[in-house]
Order: C-alpha cells, then structure tokens, then sequence
C-alpha cells in the first residue's frame, strides 16, 4: 500500500483497418495511459481525426453555448440515460430546443441593451428638465451651435462678451447650474473657451421630443415595457434549463466521449496502413487487455509488453512512468492530501497511508474534547447530505475519522466543552477527603500553578487535565517521541527511496545519518531528564557518529549545518500538545466566566441571577465556545498538516520532483448508462 | 540585589514567558507575511502549488513553537525548582 501500482510498458499495433474498434475497446477498458508520440520517428507520422470527429466537435461547441446561456453547471446526476436515447434526443437538443433557447437569450440581451440606453437617455434628461425649452429645439440648426452642460460659476455675461450675438438659458438643479448656449456657428470656438474656464461639462442631449419631463415619462413607461417582456422570457429560460438540464449534461457527456476516441489517433504513431499506440498499465491487468483488444480486433492487433530493460530506456528516454495509487476504501480520503502537496512518482513511496495513521491522530490529540467532536460529526453528518460532489466527500470522509479520534482523546483529557476537571473547579473544589485518598494510593499529581487539577482517574491521569503542571509536562514529552517516530518513518522511507533510485552514498550518508541523529537526541534528552548515565552516553556517541557521517556524506561539512533543522523538525511536534493547550484555555475561560455570571451562588454571590445576567452568561457562552469550535476545527487540520508537509515529507517525499497521475484513456461515466 | 520574594520570582517568570511567546509570534508573522503574499499569488496563476505554497508558508511557523516550549519551560518545568530557592 506504500507502493503505486506496478506498472508495464506495452506496444499495441495493429492495422488501420482495425483502428477503429481497438480504440472504441481501449475507450471501454480506461485501462492504458497512453504517452502521446513525439513525432521523431522518421517512418511514422502522427494520426489524424478518425470518422465523424469534426461533427462531433461542431455539436459539442453548439451544445455548450446552449449550457452557458441556460448556466448549466456539472452537478452530481440525477437521472442517467442509455447511449441510443441520448443519440435520438440529440437533433432536438441542438435545432429545436437549442434555436428557441439562442433566440430567447439574444432578445434578453437586447432587451437588456435597449433598457441601458433608455436609462442613461433619462440621466442626460434629469438635468435639462430645470430649463425652460423643449427638446427639439436643442438640435437640427445649420448655423447655430449649441452647448448644454452644467457649469460651476455663471456664464452669461463671458459669454455675451465672446459672442455678442446669443442666446443663454441657465436654470439651477440640486447641485448644479446647467446652462444652453446657443451662438453662431463661427463663434462656436470661442464660446467654447469661455465655457471651459467656468468649469463646463457637456451633456449629450438624446434627439427626442417634448418637454424634458414628457420625455422621461415616455422612456420610463417604455423601459417598464420592456422588463415586462423580459420577464417571461427569463422565465421560459428557467423552465428550460429545469426540463432539459439533466439530457443536455448527458448529451455533452456523449459527445465529449465521441470526440475523445475521434481524436485519439492524434497521439498515435501511424503509417500509410498501420497504427501504433504506446502507453502504460497496471502489470496485473496486462492479460486482460491483450485478450479484448485481440477480440475486438480480430487478431489484427499486435500486443506486446516490454521487458524490464526495455521500458527502463523508454524511462532514461525522458518518458515518466505514471503512478496509480493503490489504497483501500478507507485511507484513499486521505489521496487528498498527498496530491495537494504533489502526486508521488512511480518509485517512490507514497504517503496516504501513514496520513491516515498520523494525520487522524494528531488531530485528535490536538483538539481532545468530546463535545467539540461530537459537534463536528453533527455538521459533518449535515454536510455529507448537502455537498455530495468527489472533493467534498473526500474531505467529510477525512475530518470524520479525526473528529473521531478527537473524541477518544477528549476521554483521555476528561474534556467536555472544555476541561471536565476545571468544571469541578468551577463549580467548587474536589472534596478534600477525596484528594486525601489520591494522596494515600500515590495518585495525587499535585497541585499546579492553576490550582488543584491533574488527580483523577483509575490511574490517577485519567482522565487528565491537560492544563495541569504534570499534564503539560507529560504531553511534552509523548509529542517529542512522536516527532522521533513520525520522523523516524519517514527517514527509513527516505533510505529506501534513495536505494530505489541507485543512489546508495545519498542513501546511507544523508537519509540514515537523520535517523540516528533524531532518535539519539530524543534519547540523550530522556537520559538527562531521567538521570539515567549509560543512556546519557551512548546516545552521547550515537549523536557524535551521526554528525561524522553527516559530514562524509555528499554534501560534506554544509550536510551537518541542517542539525539545527533536524533538531527544530523534532521540537515543532511541540505543537501538539500546545495547540491545544490554546483552544482548552479559552474553553476554561468561557466556561469560567460565564458560569460565574449565570450561577453566581457557586462562587458565593447572590442566590438567583438577574434576567440580563443569566442572558449575557449564556451570549458569551455560546459564542465563544462557537468561536474556539471554529478555531478547534482549523488548527488541528493545518498543524497536522504541516507537520506532515515539512516534517515527514521532507525526509523522503518528492525529492526528485513529483510524479505524473496515472490517467487511462477513456472516460468515467456520469450522466449515461454504461 | 538577589530576588528572594517568591511572588516577584513567579511574575518574572510569567512577564519572561509572555515575552518568549509574543516576540516570536510577531516574528513567525513577519517571516508568514511576505511568503503568505507571494503564494497567494502563485496560487492565483496556478492552483496546483497550492500544497507547496502551504508548505513554504508553513516553515516559519516553527519559531512561536520555539517560543511557546521556553515559556512552557519557565511556567511549568522551572516553577517547582523555583520554588525550592
């Protein structure tokens, strides 16, 4: 599970007589990732668009511009239709229902052009209404200029001195003095002038009739003419897309797939009468292939799969070797996350199945509270029904487990909307009898800088509050030797890879040095806090081999200046256990503070609270805790995360550059039936 | 002067704390500010280096875990031996 999919290289040639049916079977399988030919060879020439191809594609275009003004969107299917019943419904589709819906969009478009250009006729028109003159007399002159606009200081008299000859109209609106100058038309560059130096600017007067104020009565009822036609048509585009969404996603699907194995020979290798396909699949599968392409070719095709070596060649040659991760049901979630960071390549080793160890886990341990997991299987059980597409399931899927996990952990912490053990605190302390008998069977941890806590359970930490002196100091060192482990893994896979890829001095002298580093300061460090001498030195040699044969390794003196990262790499697991620590503080607060407010009589105040009080205990309350469940949800996932990205990958993952997914010629089906 | 009242030592402690966590907090921000900016708009042109692009804008969140484990050390670590002074 650690590794891809084994995979062969194979050859499958064949004649062009058979072109056809070999290409509808390998469409069929989704079994053969084919590597498209470079067009090197001399003797071959790349194949061209087989059969109906250009039709299929004019269709398609045709179909989608159906889609785009319908504003269909790929949605899981509802119904689905069998290949014949689309083909028959496919002419109505493109000519009928495809004409109406084209005709009903254009006019909606003018509609929406003719509306836009009446409005802004009516702004142009506001302004003129202040003004005494109708509006034909605003146009139509030969000798005569005229300029309408509004302007910031009066114009009369400039005017009147650049053309004695004229005419001036001003009037004054909200915020504006608009004027009409009529002039001569020899004048018009001087008036021009004068007017810029008052501040004027033109407004284009529409060439309609009547008064201003007539005008815009006329434009506005025509405009309310025109959203009444409008109207009904969105409508009917509505009820178009509701009747024919489902058979015009199954029409597209269709004709995709038809385009798909029409243009397929264009990433084969052909002659004047034969056809030759490379490409890669699953070793397993190989048998499988060669018996239905025989079948459905009649024995005109040649299968062969190359050996070891010879694929090797092809790989030296530049070709990547695809890679199919291979996990069972329940980890392939978490593919999720190993493709967000890169796809791993074909010989190395991918990681979805220790994110599904680790990933859950961490955020777990980081968030630890009952209630808050609870919460998010309920949100997340809400989700699931609503977001039914592959990317959210897959996301659902992953954060179940972890809030699974955070539930195990919020039993282990005592923790239920914040610290169980601080609700005792709350509300009054433990019983001193109590603590007494914790004493006598040597379970009591003391009370910490916070108070009494960390003192219950069978074994005197369980469950344990992550908040007292000996919890956090536990947690510490639990999240360092689960950095030792986590980082562990990934440097044994990283001397593995290394050896995959023949690198042997890389191998021993880079990835194995970080192991033995990392593992003996984590020793060296319990040795010191447990006083434990000959722990002290052994790990004190171990560390001081490591460095030696860091500084042997390929890098030289620069490999051991990474220490520094290799000893951070292991105190940034830290943020298990402090993470958490955040999100339980404010847990502790809300509670507190809200619980004091809504029950005073627990810490000594008045018997009943008051009506606001008793409303703003329960505000803050649920707010905060609303808060913290967001926050309680976010970091958990990008900690973890990180500590997976730049934690463990960096030991062994996409070092050499990530790899090619492995994507089989031929297409899923959603919308037809198989 | 040596400080012998346990009360000041413990708020010491608490200001010494504070300041370990807070000053690497501003500092891991600064360090996020720019690669979070750059990645933004990487990520924009081209969604795929969206896992990279968390990657590097990760790496420097390190520092306020540096922080955070020597303010854990003085609060939680060295309070009992303090108060053995």
């Amino acid at each position: 599970m650690l590794r891809p999919v084994e995979m062969s290289r194979v050859v499958v040639a064949g004649s062009k007589d058979v072109m056809e049916p070999v290409v509808e079977k390998l469409h069929e399988m989704r079994l053969l990732h084919i590597v498209s030919y470079s067009g090197n060879d001399k003797s071959f020439q790349m194949g061209k668009t087989m059969g109906k191809g250009k039709e299929f594609s004019e269709s398609l275009i045709k179909l989608r511009s159906i889609e785009r003004y319908l504003d269909i969107k790929s949605k899981a299917p509802d119904v689905t239709f069998s290949e014949s019943d689309i083909v028959s419904k496919m002419g109505n589709l493109l000519e009928s229902v495809g004409d109406e819906v084209t005709t009903t969009f254009e006019r909606i478009t003018t509609i929406e052009t003719e509306v836009k250009s009446k409005q802004d006729q009516i702004a142009a028109l506001r302004p003129l209404s202040v003004l005494p003159l109708s509006l034909d007399l605003y146009y139509g002159y030969d000798s005569l200029s005229v300029f309408v606009g509004s302007v910031v200081t009066p114009v009369d008299a400039d005017v009147a001195r650049a053309s004695p000859k004229c005419e001036v109209f001003s009037g004054s609106s909200k915020n504006a003095t608009i004027v009409a100058v009529f002039a001569p038309a020899e004048k018009a560059s001087d008036v021009s002038t004068v007017l810029a130096e008052h501040g004027f600017t033109d407004i284009s007067v529409p060439r309609l009739t009547g008064t201003p104020d007539q005008a815009i009565a006329t434009l506005e009822s025509d405009i309310k003419r025109l959203m009444g036609e409008k109207d009904p048509l969105q409508k009917r585009l509505k009820d178009l897309n509701k009747q024919y969404e489902d058979q015009i996603l199954a029409a597209d699907e269709y004709l995709s797939m038809q385009t798909q194995k029409t243009d397929a020979p264009l990433r084969f290798a052909t002659t004047d009468n034969a056809f030759v396909v490379d490409g890669w699949i699953p070793t397993t599968q190989y048998e499988t292939l060669k018996g239905e392409l025989d079948r459905a070719a009649a024995g005109k095709v040649h299968v062969e799969k190359l050996s070891a070596s010879e694929a090797e060649t092809q790989v030296e040659a530049g070709e990547d070797i695809p890679t199919k991760m291979n996990n069972p049901g329940i980890v392939k979630p978490y593919e999720l996350i190993t493709r967000l960071f890169a796809i791993p390549e074909y010989k190395e080793y991918d990681p979805t199945l220790l994110i599904f160890v680790f990933f859950p886990i961490f955020f777990g341990m980081i968030l630890g509270d009952v209630g808050y997991g609870i919460m998010i299987l309920l949100v997340l059980a809400a989700l699931k029904k609503k977001f039914r597409t592959e990317g959210w399931q897959q996301l659902i899927n992953i954060v179940v487990i972890a809030s699974i996990w955070s539930i195990i952990f919020g039993i282990f912490f005592g923790e239920i909307f914040g610290p169980l053990g601080l609700w005792g605190y709350t509300f009054g302390n433990l019983p001193h009898e109590e603590i007494l008998a914790l004493e006598h069977s040597g379970m009591f941890f003391g009370e910490g800088v916070f108070g009494p806590l960390g003192r219950l359970g069978p074994l005197g930490m369980f469950p344990m509050y992550r908040l007292a002196t000996n919890a956090v100091l536990l947690l510490i060192g639990v999240s360092l030797f689960i950095g030792v482990l986590h980082c562990g893994i990934g440097s044994v896979l990283g001397v593995k890879t290394e050896l995959n890829y023949g690198e042997k001095k890389h191998a021993y002298f880079e990835r194995l040095p970080v192991l033995i580093f990392q593992v003996a300061f984590a020793l060296l460090l319990l040795g010191l806090i447990l006083g434990i001498m000959p722990l002290q030195i052994v790990s004190g040699i171990a560390l001081v081999i490591a460095i030696a044969m860091m500084i042997m390794g390929p890098e030289g003196v620069m490999g051991a200046t990474h220490l520094p990262f290799f000893v951070s790499n292991l105190i940034s697991y830290l943020r298990l256990l402090a993470i958490g620590l955040a999100s339980v503080g404010v847990a502790f607060a809300a509670n507190k503070l809200a619980f004091q407010v809504i029950m005073p009589m627990l810490s000594g105040g008045s018997e009943s609270p008051s009506m606001v009080a008793f409303i703003v205990g329960v505000v803050v309350l649920l707010l905060v805790h609303f808060i913290n469940l967001l926050l309680g949800i976010l970091s958990p996932f990008m900690h973890p995360l990180r500590l997976h990205y730049v934690e463990m990958f960096t030991k062994f993952y996409s070092q050499h550059g990530g790899g090619v997914e492995y994507s089989p010629f031929g297409h899923v089906r959603r919308y037809l039936k198989v | 002067m040596a400080v012998t009242d346990a009360g000041v030592m413990y708020g010491l402690l608490a200001v010494g704390a504070g300041l370990a966590t807070g000053l690497a907090g501003i500092g891991a921000g600064v360090g996020e500010q720019g690669i979070g900016a750059a990645v933004v708009g990487v990520v924009a042109e081209e969604p795929g280096f969206l896992g990279k692009g968390l990657f590097l804008m990760l790496l420097p969140e390190t520092l306020i875990i540096f922080g955070l484990a020597v303010s854990l050390i003085l609060m939680f670590a060295w309070t009992p031996f303090a108060a053995l002074l």
